[in-house]
């Protein structure tokens, strides 16, 4: 989960009213040094034992506060330093909201954690934990969580303080929301002095989004592959794209295979397939699903298809997919004609159009510059796998893809692509078979021009440039972009 | 013959109000749903009460949806995660009993609250995060089946029901038991069909989603399932993380459920707090891993195999 850092969080806190101690955040060296004694912390998110690794430093003096300011600043990944007031505390406790899962018997909610004997050591500690759970519908009142402080002092105040976190908690829908040490002060008083958050990013409204954003750098290690899986996510946004690269390479003697797996079912099926074998070695992890266009599958396969030690690329889904079979074989053939590295390929098809999409690499199969095998939905991974040693190659194939020229013939922005029309390929200026083929009508022919259709849309099937190139004479072609990283 | 629904929420036949439904999956869901037998009575999406979709009458919210047509009684969502949880609360408040949440990416507190409503009003919330449910009776919710031939062609009436965490995997397990002569391992090490061309069938598929929430759980769904008097065996896709699996077996063990099940549970190479593809088959203590179900599910008497090929064999060895 995304965390925030304690500056950030504080402003949710602010936001539901807890008391949290007087705190300045810096971003860059200020003009004017706060007043000693404090605290400066440095705000990195996801930093732990922050105090363990000088990154939280007590500062006595102006020139102990402007030294700790500037070397704080120039830590990695900081994004400012936060200057809390020293306070007197008397006694310290330790709370925390958290999500409640539920079980068979017992609804989900959330639940405070409350330990009246302060953080340190929290998660070996369990004697002296208070848990108290709650409805995330109709959250605790004051008097709800006194009752659950038996015996502390001041509860009606520590109850209140409570309650607010709960707020701040439902309010902004985290996943945790963490105050250690809330302090007692002299006055009986409570204030927060240090505080973090966890996250869903999905969870995150959108006016909220500039608060919850967290910098790339600090959650991010994407390869340059995995970056550009994201850019064509996010040109391309329906339905599923990911891709993670393994970190580690191949060992000697195992076949590295590059995997497009369609849905969370089909990538269960390849690590039940292959969790146990060391013959065997995944270069990446990957989910294209949930109503992706054929134009998203080809890209993505385009950047599978990239990883320079792959010997073989396996496409397999649950084996019932939504997405329509025929325009990922689409999208399959496209690839492999277009990468400058294609791969032998074990493709297997199940769903709408299963049997049209095992007919179309069939019949184009001896054209391809590498060998494909296409299986039933009813032949599972773990059978598909008995064939990666005969397919697989040591030599990637090399090829170049240039398009044939053509005229624009109009693009559309989603998904994006530009459609190509070759006159050339059509000598007598005829309605071409595209365009009787388009599943949606969003090809028309006008006065001897393929033009888009205000009144459709096109869903990136692809299957206007298959029929065009094997059933009619390659009248229209499709271009889609590619990141730079994507042979 | 009622279908599972009224055993799980004592709906005889489902009157269906569509959220969404002037969206483009709206519309086009809805549409399948249709084609496969599925009564749509209305529609709704918050200001544009007063159109029609395909001749559906759409309304600004579900009071008024069901104040013009008091028969309604089930709802299904194709809304953004953002939009379901008040979406859902509008229909619990409306008096609707049965809820198909199929939008992904609904933050976890949403989920809960959704719970929460469906216990306080005695509602039964399908998902969030789920493909919908199937049944043989007649009737689909949600992104299943596919074009309406296509779900007519592989989904036939008969004994197995089917209950996943996985929307591909709910599919597949519930069309594969309606394939003649379907080829796999059996139980003698042997490959071939499993059967002839009298196939086991198909009474439901439930797809309980694979969120860390869910609504109706696998345990729910089975006890619809025990109920079923066309249910001879159950077959469930499950996996690491939640407690659904150990819910389950103790149901088992404690004799609430009684029907024979098999289970194909994934996640044997899965690690603790690793995210997956699935976010509910994250592990987050020893009892949701792959080993500690297993051994509860098999101590409980209930059929585990981690071949996905292997559960047809198993399912059909259960069936008179």
């Amino acid at each position: 989960m995304p965390a925030l850092p304690e500056y950030k969080t504080r402003i949710l806190l602010e936001n539901h009213d807890v008391p949290l101690v007087p705190a300045v955040f810096h971003d860059a060296m200020p003009e004017i040094l706060p007043e000693p004694v404090v605290f400066l912390k440095a705000q990195i998110p996801g930093a732990t034992s922050r105090a363990g690794r000088g990154l939280v430093r007590r500062a006595s003096t102006p020139d102990e506060i402007a030294n700790g300011l500037r070397e704080l600043l120039a830590e990695e990944n900081c994004q400012g330093v936060l200057s809390a007031q020293a306070v007197d505390i008397k006694k310290e406790y330790y709370a925390a909201c958290l999500l409640d899962f539920g079980d068979g018997e017992n609804l989900p909610g959330g639940v405070i954690l409350f330990s009246p004997d302060g953080g340190t050591g929290i998660e070996g500690r369990t004697s002296s934990l208070i848990k108290i759970k709650f409805s995330l519908l109709n959250p605790p009142s004051t008097d709800d969580i006194e009752k659950q402080l038996e015996g502390i002092p001041n509860s009606t105040e520590l109850a209140e303080f409570l309650k607010k976190m709960t707020r701040t908690f439902i309010g902004y829908k985290l996943t945790v929301l963490e105050t250690n040490p809330i302090a007692v002060l002299a006055d009986g008083s409570h204030i927060a002095v240090d505080c973090r958050a966890e996250f869903e990013k999905h969870a995150v409204s959108r006016k909220n989004a500039e608060l919850f954003k967290v910098p790339e750098s600090s959650t991010s290690d994407s390869t340059p592959l995995e970056k550009a899986v994201e850019a064509i996510n996010a040109d391309d946004p329906a339905g599923t794209g990911f891709f993670r690269a393994s970190r580690e390479k191949a060992p000697e003697g195992t076949i590295a295979v590059a995997t497009n797996l369609c849905g969370g079912g089909g990538k269960m099926l390849w690590e039940m397939t292959t969790g146990g074998r060391d013959d065997i070695f995944s270069l990446n992890e990957s989910d294209t699903s949930g109503g992706l266009s054929g134009f998203k599958s080809y890209r993505i396969l385009r950047a599978i298809m990239s990883q320079p030690e792959a010997q073989v690329l396996i496409l397999t889904g649950s084996g019932m997919a939504f997405q329509n079979q025929y325009h990922l074989a689409s999208a399959v053939w496209k690839a492999l004609k277009e990468s400058a590295t294609p791969l032998p390929s074990l493709l297997r098809f199940g769903g709408t159009d299963q049997v049209k999409a095992m007919e179309l690499l069939e019949q184009v199969s001896q054209s391809l510059p590498v060998k494909i095998r296409t299986f039933r939905p009813e032949i599972f991974p773990n059978a598909m796998v008995e064939h990666l040693s005969e397919i697989a190659t040591d030599h990637r194939v090399q090829q170049k893809f240039t398009p044939e020229a053509g005229e624009l013939a109009f693009e559309v922005k989603t998904p994006p692509a530009r459609f190509i029309y070759h006159p050339d390929k059509n000598p007598d200026n005829i309605e071409p078979i595209c365009v009787k083929e388009c599943p949606t009508g969003f090809l028309l022919w006008e006065n001897g021009r393929i033009v888009a259709n205000p009144e459709a849309k096109c869903i990136g099937c692809l299957v206007c440039e298959t029929v065009s190139i094997l059933e009619g004479n390659g009248e229209l072609t499709i271009e889609l972009d590619l990141p730079g990283e994507v042979l | 013959m009622a279908g599972i629904l009224k055993h799980l929420c004592d709906i005889d036949t489902p009157r269906v109000l569509v959220f969404g439904i002037t969206g483009r999956q709206g519309k086009s869901r809805s549409r399948l749903m249709r084609g496969f037998g599925t009564e749509i009575v209305a529609g709704t999406t918050p200001g544009k009460g007063g159109q029609e979709v395909d001749g559906v009458p759409v309304y600004n919210t579900a009071a008024e949806a069901v104040a013009a047509h008091p028969d309604i009684n089930s709802a299904v969502f194709f809304v953004p995660a953002g939009a379901i949880a008040g979406a859902a609360y509008d229909a619990m408040d409306a008096g609707i009993k049965f809820l198909v949440l199929t939008a992904d990416g609904v933050a976890t507190q949403d989920s809960i609250k959704i719970k929460e409503k469906a216990f306080e009003t005695g509602a039964k919330c399908l998902g969030p995060n789920t493909v919908g449910m199937l049944d043989t009776d007649g009737y689909l919710f949600g992104l299943i089946g596919g074009k309406a031939s296509w779900a007519k062609k592989n989904y036939l009436p008969g004994k197995v029901g089917v209950i996943s965490r996985s929307g591909g995997l709910s599919q597949l397990l519930a069309a594969f038991h309606c394939r003649p002569e379907l080829p796999g391992p059996k139980p003698d090490g042997s490959f071939g069909p499993l059967w002839g061309e009298d196939y086991p069938g198909l009474s439901a598929v439930l797809c309980v989603g694979g969120d860390p929430v869910p609504g109706i759980t696998i345990l729910d769904a089975a006890r619809a399932f025990e109920a079923d008097p066309r249910t001879e065996v159950m077959a469930i896709y499950a996996e690491t993380g939640t407690t659904q699996e150990n819910d389950l077996a103790l149901a088992v063990k404690n004799g609430e459920i009684k029907k024979p099940i098999v289970v194909f549970l994934g996640g044997k190479f899965t690690e603790a707090g690793v995210a997956q593809s699935h976010a509910g088959a994250m592990i987050r203590n020893e009892s949701e891993t792959y080993s500690a179900k297993k051994a509860a599910l098999e101590d409980a008497g209930v059929t585990v195999v981690d071949r996905p090929d292997s559960v047809f064999a198993a399912t059909s060895e259960f069936i008179k």
